[in-house]
């Protein structure tokens, strides 16, 4: 996991009816100085319109996160109770994380006033200061905060680190896990996601899941790009021994950094065996354009002996050493009267069209090389 | 109605829950006294524009009085809020505990106003006078008018003894909104010509939404010098009632056989009430005198400048 957000300061502020907006409690204390708090406090007790929103404010090298609450009710002087407990960071820092613990914990004060006048009550008032100490702490060193308030009410808290989107999973993309299958807990994970994970070896690909499985091929792709979004697989491409590859610059990390090394000749080695740094760097080495993995056992059979070449390929895509050169058919000449092509137009690997026609690779192959108004761009 | 109107800056300020909002609302937005109750406090400045007599802009600051708020008004906030000020009401709640922390913004006050809008009019209303015994009204007004005059020098403060819950408070603002009235000398040199023509006892012009008294004439000495804000009061009360029942007050007649009274829709922006003790006179010749007064009047609210001079034909 990613380090949590550097939560600096826990406030709760209210609106006093003599004294005006302040600051009831802050942890840690004078934290938010008188200026600072001058400056924005129009953003913290806020006129009605600002009410019951999330209001982010900068200032003075600070950010303010908080929820503005208004509860209505003439038991109050002045008719109402304002009050906002928000969360103090440096500027610099990325809050998305932080925008739903702030509302969530606007909702739970709100909550606590409207069933037993929490807040409104200078006795019970008090046990916000605690709260505040705890909250802090546990955010920040956990992520996580499970708080017992009263009787029947917990406050539960949870940062949620925002990920990336992931990227759409084609049928022909091969689902591997970055982590130890055994690891997984399966019955965390939704009945999908069950039924296909025997399926996920690094060698199936998406299309082979779904008739394997006995699963509807759009099930398939949404459950591994949602495995994708927790980072627990990564897609690599189908393996052929007909394929070609070439390196990286990546690829310098295997000289670089040990951790990398012994992960990698752990992968590769064969079953029982142990493989070396030299024989595997030579190997990935090995793979450039023109070159297919069938070439590659042959000139290196040596160093293959100890090295397993369907990982050592799959190894180098995962970690981004080396990657996949793939066909790409163009029509280039044609007639005016047909129609444009749809699948040969340069945009569309061999991988795919062979997922999508169902023709198998060699037969595409044969196909293509005798038609003389295509051509194959290696990309 | 004419695209220039003179905007008007008008400072609001008193202690926190001196009752600022709730004047304003009576008399500018409809409320009746007991609506004010649920009002909530005002977070630091809330302006409103209210449109006066069709060329006045009343540019309304409402300032929050709590503590936090004051601070700011006379350090971070001062340039803004105190320059350019054409009239300042300050409000003092009668039941106050801490006078001498209410001097000491008044006073502060004051200073910001010297130093940034100096020729500024300035007003001060002892408000919640309701809540002091009726026998004890006029002495307790009296010291605070004299402490009050005292520590504003050297500028000048008019002082006015108020309460939501009677004429007080028109009686107030009338005066007020009566110094902001751009044209107000020529409005009553017509309205005397008016009433002489017809022959009435008083006649009172009225600012349609407020109705708070902004002209009048009397032709002789009258009883009740108070009348002018307790017939606002009571007409407005009464005005109010009606859009209440999804009706629209328009006219009145009141007659006995001392006198006949006259409440009607003047111009586009006012009202008139117009008093004949003469009984011989016929309501409905009045009503025509009042009708065709109006397209005069009417063209006098229209004007920018005070170059026109009115001629009136009357039958």
């Amino acid at each position: 996991m990613g380090s949590y957000r550097r939560i600096d300061c826990i406030f709760f502020s209210e609106f006093h009816p003599t004294l005006g907006p302040k600051i009831t409690y802050q942890v840690p204390e004078e934290y938010i100085s008188r200026e600072l708090f001058d400056t924005v406090q129009v953003y913290i007790i806020t006129k009605p319109e600002l009410q019951n929103k999330l209001i982010t404010v900068t200032a003075m090298e600070k950010k303010l996160i908080g929820c503005p609450v208004c509860i209505e009710h003439k038991k109050y002087s002045r008719n109402a109770l304002l009050f906002n407990l928000g969360l103090v960071c440096d500027a610099r820092t990325k809050t998305c994380a932080l925008e739903p613990i702030v509302k969530k914990l606007s909702g739970y004060l709100t909550t606590l006033e409207l069933e037993s006048g929490f807040i409104s009550n200078e006795e019970s008032k008090q046990k916000l200061l605690p709260i505040l100490s705890t909250l802090l702490e546990e955010l920040n060193v956990t992520g996580a905060c499970t708080l017992p308030i009263d009787d029947s009410n917990t406050i539960h808290l949870k940062l949620i680190e925002q990920r990336k989107d992931p990227l759409v999973v084609q049928e022909y993309d091969v689902p591997v896990f970055t982590k130890n299958k055994d690891h997984f807990t399966k019955s965390q994970w939704d009945l999908t996601t069950q039924q296909i994970l025997p399926f996920v070896d690094g060698y199936r690909h998406i299309q082979k899941i779904s008739a394997e499985a006995d699963v509807e091929l759009n099930l398939v792709r949404i459950a591994v790009q949602n495995l994708l979004y927790y980072e627990v697989v990564t897609l690599v491409s189908i393996f052929q021994y007909s394929n070609v590859y070439c390196t990286t610059p990546k690829v310098q990390n295997l000289i670089d950094k040990k951790c990398l090394q012994e992960e990698c000749i752990h992968y590769v080695s064969k079953l029982g065996q142990r493989t070396n740094l030299r024989d595997v760097f030579q190997l990935y080495c090995g793979l450039t354009p023109g070159t297919t993995v069938r070439d590659l056992c042959s000139r290196y059979s040596h160093q293959l002996q100890r090295v397993d070449e369907r990982k050592l390929i799959q190894f180098g895509l995962m970690k981004g050493l080396i990657r996949r050169l793939q066909k790409y058919p163009v029509k280039v000449v044609r007639d005016e009267r047909s129609r444009p092509p749809r699948l040969y137009t340069g945009c569309h690997s061999y991988d795919e069209i062979c997922c999508k026609t169902g023709m198998s690779y060699k037969e595409l192959d044969e196909r293509l090389e005798n038609d003389p108004n295509i051509v194959v761009c290696w990309k | 109605m004419s695209s220039t109107a003179m905007k008007k800056k008008v400072l609001l300020m008193g202690k926190s829950g001196s009752g600022k909002t709730s004047m304003r609302s009576i008399i500018f937005a409809n409320y009746i006294a007991r609506d004010t109750r649920r009002l909530g406090a005002t977070i630091d400045v809330e302006h409103s524009h209210v449109r006066f007599l069709g060329n006045l802009v009343l540019n309304l600051w409402d300032c929050g009085g709590q503590d936090t708020f004051m601070e700011n008004y006379f350090t971070s906030q001062r340039d803004n809020i105190f320059r350019n000020v054409e009239v300042l009401i300050y409000v003092f709640d009668v039941e106050s505990r801490e006078l001498e922390k209410d001097m000491h913004y008044y006073q502060s006050c004051l200073e910001a106003i010297l130093q940034n809008s100096p020729d500024a009019k300035i007003f001060c209303l002892v408000h919640k006078m309701d809540l002091v015994q009726e026998d004890q009204r006029d002495l307790i007004f009296k010291e605070r008018e004299d402490d009050l005059k005292r520590l504003s020098r050297p500028l000048a403060c008019t002082c006015f003894r108020t309460s939501i819950w009677d004429e007080t408070l028109y009686k107030a603002w009338s005066s007020i909104v009566y110094q902001l009235i751009p044209n107000v000398q020529q409005l009553e040199c017509n309205l005397r010509n008016f009433a002489q023509i017809i022959e009435a006892d008083e006649v009172l012009l009225f600012e349609r939404a407020t109705f708070l008294v902004i002209s009048h004439y009397q032709c002789k000495e009258q009883r009740d010098a108070h009348r002018f804000e307790k017939i606002s009061n009571i007409i407005k009360q009464f005005k109010l009632s009606c859009s209440k029942l999804a009706a629209s007050f328009q006219s009145m007649e009141v007659r006995n056989s001392n006198f006949a009274a006259f409440i009607d829709v003047f111009t586009s922006n006012t009202y008139v009430m117009v008093i004949m003790s003469d009984p011989s006179i016929p309501s409905a010749a009045t009503l025509i005198n009042i009708r065709n007064a109006r397209r005069h009047f009417e063209k006098l609210e229209r004007v920018d400048g005070p170059k026109h001079s009115l001629h009136m034909r009357m039958r």
